[in-house]
C-alpha cells in the first residue's frame, strides 16, 4: 500500500442514540447514512429518544447496506472498516464492533478502531464528494482493483497522515461542543492530542437540550433553540458568566442550567413565561452559554498564541453537534478575527452530529497504522476512551 | 507483651506502668466505658505506625482520640459553637464527637477529610491517664478491623495473628465489660450534624442534611460513602438520586468519585446514559457507573440499560432521576435513595433514606 493511495472506508458508529454508517474514500465523504432514533421517536409524542441498543441492532445492517449502495461499492471492494470503540455507551457500542467485527472477518478486511471524539475533532477535514475532485475515475481503478495513478490523485483532497502532519498548519486548536463533549483539544499532529480544556459537569449540547426541553421545545431541544432564539432578546435575561477566576480553561454549564431553572419557575409561578419570554430566555440562555465559551476560547489563545514559549496555534477547527449553530460560529469568528484564525466547520450539519463519515476521515489517517497492527478480532469497547495523550 | 490484671495493682502502679509504654512509643490496650480501646500516643508518628498495622485493613477510616477534658480537645481540634455544645452535654460519655483536626497528630489519625473523632470515655482510668501523659492516646476500639467487638481481653486476643500479638506492649484487663454499644460517632464538621454510628442520636431510617456548598456536598457524599464501605466490599452499592434539575446530583456523584480516588473528572452522563470509572481505593479495586435516565421514558428503555448487571461485589452504581425510572426496574432495589432540594442558591437539602 503505497502512502498515496487513499483507502476505500467502511465506517460504523454507534456510540449513542444513533445508527450511523458512511463510506469515504480518503478524505471525500461518499455516503453518510444516520438513522437518528429521535427522527424514529418524535412520532410517538415522547421527547426523549429510545436507548440505543435495540434500536442499533435492527437498524445497523439496513444502515451499512444503505451506505454501500449510495456509494456505490461492494464490501469487497473495501480497503479497511473502521468503527467507533468509545467513548459512548457500553452496550450501544457492542452493536457496531461486533458487526464490523464480522463483517472485517468474513470479508478479510482491515478494522481500525476510531475514538468517536478524535472524529469530531476533525471532522472539518472531510470533504463532500463534488464534481471538482472527479473521484470517479480513482474511484472506478479501486473498483477494478487497479493500480492508481498517482496523477489522478495528486489533485485530490485525499492526504495520509503523513503527508498532512507535513503541513506547516499544527499546533491546530479542536473545539469539540456536542451533546455529550465541550472540549478544547490542542492537536500537535494527528495522533497526539492533548485537551487544554474540558467540561466539568454537563456539556453545553446538553445544558441547551435541558433548559430547551423545560421551556417546552422538545428534545432534542439545542437545534429548536437556535431558531426560536433568532426572534428573542438575548439581553433581556441576565446569567452570570461561570468559573472566570479559575487560572483554568475548562467549563462549566451545571450553575447557568439551574439559573435558567431557577428563573423558568421563578416566572412560572408569576404566570409571566408567556411566548414572548419563553423565546427572550432561549435567546439569553443561549447567549450566555456561548459566551462563556468564547470566554474562555479568547483566555486560552492569550495563554497560547501570546506566550512566548508556547507554539500560536495556526488554525482552529470546530466538530461536535453545537457547531452547526451558526449564532456560535459567528461568536467564535469574532474572536478569532483577532488572532487572525480561521475558523474550519464540517461542511454540513450532517457531519456536525454524529455519523460515521467522521468515522471514517479519522480512519483514513491512521490507515498506515493500523495496517501494521492487524489485529482486528480482539475489539473491545472502550465506553470511557480518552484522546488525551 | 506485659498483661496487668487492675484487680490485683494499685491505680498508680498501673498509671505509671501505662505511662511509660506510651511514652516509650508503645501500644496498650485500655478498658474504657463502651469496649476495649487500643492507645498509643496520637502526637508519636512511630506509635500510630504501629497502632495501624496491628489495626490492619483501615481503608480510610479514621481512628479516634481520647482525651482528658474539652479544653485538652481545643489544642488538636477546632470546636465550633455545636461541637462545643455537645461536649458540654453529653461529655465524658460514649460518645465521638467530630471537628477539624488541627495538624499536631501523627499522620494516619486525622480522616481524609481532615476531620478527628474525639473521645472524653467516662472512665477514670482513661481520664487520669491522658491527663497524666497530656497528650491525646488513640481511642480507636481493640479489636482489628471487621472482627467481634472487644468486651474480653480474649474477645481481642482470639482473632489476632502471632505478629498482631507482638505489637501490643501492655495490656490493663479490667476483665469482662458491660455489654454497652460502641460510642455513638456525632459529625459536626457539616451544616447538620450528622451520627454515623450508634441509635442514640440516631434519625431512623430518614436523615436530612443542609449542604451550604458543594464542597460540602463532596464531603457528605464521601462521608456516607465511607459508612458503606464494608457493603461496597461485599455487595456493591446501588444508590438512587432524585432531584430536580440543577439540583446537584452531579455533584454528590463528583464526591463518590473523591471518595474512590478516581482520577477522572465526574461529568454528567445525560448523553450516554451511563459513564463507568474504575477505581483503586486502599487497593480495592471496583467500577463506579454513573447513569443519568433523564432521557428515558420507556419501561423497554429502561431495561436496555442493563443496569442489573453491573451490580456486583465491590462496584458502585449511582443512577440520577431515580424516581422517573424506579417503576420500570422492580428488580434493581437501591441501598439508599437521596433525594436533593433546592433551598437557595448555594444551600440544598439532602434527604438519606437507608433501606436495609
Amino acid at each position: 500500500m503505497t502512502q498515496t493511495s487513499p483507502p476505500l472506508i467502511l465506517a460504523i458508529d454507534t456510540s449513542c442514540d444513533d445508527t450511523a454508517a458512511a463510506v469515504t474514500l480518503g478524505r471525500v465523504v461518499l455516503a453518510n447514512v444516520v438513522a437518528a432514533q429521535t427522527d424514529l421517536h418524535r412520532p410517538y409524542g415522547g421527547v426523549f429518544p429510545t436507548v440505543a441498543k435495540q434500536a442499533h441492532k435492527e437498524n445497523i445492517k439496513p444502515a451499512v447496506n444503505k451506505a454501500l449502495k449510495q456509494a456505490g461499492v461492494t464490501l469487497q471492494q473495501l480497503d479497511a472498516i473502521a468503527v467507533t470503540l468509545g467513548p459512548g455507551l457500553a452496550p450501544a457500542l457492542e452493536v457496531g464492533i461486533e458487526l464490523a467485527q464480522e463483517l472485517a472477518k468474513a470479508w478479510q478486511k482491515p478494522l481500525i478502531p476510531i475514538n468517536h471524539i478524535e472524529a469530531h475533532a476533525l471532522s472539518s477535514l472531510a470533504r463532500a464528494n463534488k464534481k471538482i475532485y472527479s473521484i470517479s475515475p480513482l474511484l472506478t481503478a479501486k473498483k477494478n482493483l487497479e493500480k492508481i495513478d498517482h496523477k489522478l490523485i495528486a489533485q485530490l483532497p485525499l492526504s495520509n497522515k503523513i503527508s498532512f502532519n507535513q503541513q506547516n498548519i499544527f499546533p491546530v486548536l479542536a473545539i469539540v461542543v456536542s451533546g455529550g463533549h465541550s472540549e478544547f483539544i490542542k492537536i500537535n499532529q494527528l495522533g497526539s492530542y492533548e485537551i487544554l480544556g474540558q467540561t466539568i459537569d454537563d456539556a453545553l449540547g446538553e445544558a441547551l437540550d435541558k433548559v430547551g426541553r423545560m421551556l417546552g421545545l422538545g428534545y432534542p431541544a439545542a437545534p429548536v433553540i437556535e431558531k426560536v432564539a433568532i426572534h428573542g432578546d438575548e439581553n433581556k435575561f441576565k446569567f452570570p458568566l461561570p468559573m472566570t477566576t479559575s487560572g483554568d480553561f475548562n467549563l462549566s454549564y451545571s450553575g447557568l442550567k439551574t439559573a435558567a431553572s431557577r428563573l423558568v419557575s421563578q416566572l412560572q409561578a408569576d404566570s409571566q413565561l408567556n411566548q414572548q419570554a419563553i423565546l427572550d430566555l432561549a435567546a439569553s440562555f443561549q447567549y450566555a452559554c456561548f459566551r462563556h465559551l468564547t470566554y474562555k476560547l479568547n483566555k486560552l489563545l492569550i495563554d497560547q498564541n501570546y506566550s512566548v514559549d508556547k507554539k500560536p496555534f495556526k488554525q482552529v477547527w470546530l466538530g461536535g453537534g453545537v457547531s452547526q449553530n451558526n449564532k456560535l460560529r459567528k461568536m467564535l469568528r469574532k474572536i478569532l478575527r483577532s488572532y487572525q484564525l480561521k475558523l474550519f466547520t464540517p461542511y454540513s450539519k450532517k457531519i456536525c452530529s454524529d455519523n460515521a463519515a467522521m468515522v471514517g476521515i479519522a480512519a483514513n489517517f491512521h490507515w498506515a497504522i493500523s495496517l501494521a497492527d492487524s489485529n482486528f478480532l480482539k475489539l473491545d469497547r472502550k465506553p470511557s476512551w480518552s484522546i488525551n495523550k | 507483651m506485659k498483661i496487668i490484671k487492675t484487680a490485683d495493682h494499685s491505680k498508680t502502679t498501673i498509671l505509671k506502668t501505662a505511662i511509660k509504654v506510651l511514652t516509650a512509643g508503645g501500644l496498650v490496650i485500655y478498658p474504657t466505658e463502651t469496649v476495649y480501646g487500643a492507645g498509643v500516643d496520637a502526637t508519636n508518628q512511630t506509635a500510630v505506625k504501629k497502632l495501624l498495622a496491628y489495626k490492619s485493613r483501615r481503608e480510610g477510616k479514621p481512628l479516634s482520640i481520647a482525651v482528658a477534658s474539652t479544653i485538652m480537645a481545643q489544642k488538636y481540634a477546632q470546636l465550633n459553637s455545636q461541637a462545643l455544645s455537645l461536649h458540654q452535654k453529653f461529655l465524658p460519655g460514649p460518645y465521638t464527637i467530630i471537628s477539624k483536626a488541627e495538624n499536631n497528630l501523627a499522620d494516619g489519625v486525622a480522616s481524609e477529610f481532615g476531620t478527628i473523632g474525639i473521645r472524653i470515655p467516662d472512665h477514670e482510668l482513661v481520664t487520669d491517664l491522658t491527663t497524666a501523659l497530656n497528650k491525646p492516646i488513640t481511642a480507636t476500639s481493640a479489636n482489628i478491623s471487621g472482627k467481634k467487638r472487644p468486651y474480653t481481653i480474649q474477645d481481642i486476643f482470639s482473632n489476632l495473628s502471632t505478629k498482631q500479638r507482638g505489637l501490643i506492649d501492655l495490656v490493663i484487663d479490667a476483665g469482662e465489660l458491660p455489654p454497652n454499644e460502641p460510642s455513638t460517632v456525632i459529625d459536626t464538621t457539616l451544616s447538620t450534624p450528622l451520627t454515623i454510628r450508634g441509635n442514640m442520636l440516631s434519625h431512623k431510617n430518614n436523615l436530612a442534611l443542609i449542604s451550604c456548598s458543594d464542597q460540602e456536598t463532596i464531603d457528605i457524599a464521601g462521608k456516607f460513602l465511607l459508612k458503606y464501605w464494608d457493603k461496597i466490599k461485599n455487595r456493591g452499592l446501588v444508590i438512587g438520586l432524585n432531584g430536580e434539575l440543577g439540583a446537584g446530583k452531579t455533584m454528590f456523584a463528583k464526591g463518590i468519585g473523591q471518595f474512590l480516588k478516581i482520577p477522572q473528572l465526574i461529568t454528567s452522563p445525560t448523553y450516554t446514559y451511563i459513564k463507568e470509572y474504575s477505581y483503586n481505593r486502599h487497593n480495592i479495586e471496583g467500577i463506579f457507573y454513573h447513569i443519568d435516565t433523564w432521557k428515558i421514558d420507556q419501561a423497554e428503555n429502561a431495561q436496555l440499560l442493563e443496569i442489573e448487571g453491573l451490580i456486583k461485589p465491590k462496584n458502585i452504581v449511582a443512577i440520577e432521576w431515580w424516581t422517573q425510572i424506579e417503576k420500570f426496574l422492580p428488580e434493581i432495589k437501591p441501598q439508599l435513595i437521596i433525594d436533593i432540594q433546592i433551598l437557595s442558591d448555594n444551600q440544598r437539602q439532602l434527604t438519606f433514606i437507608e433501606k436495609p
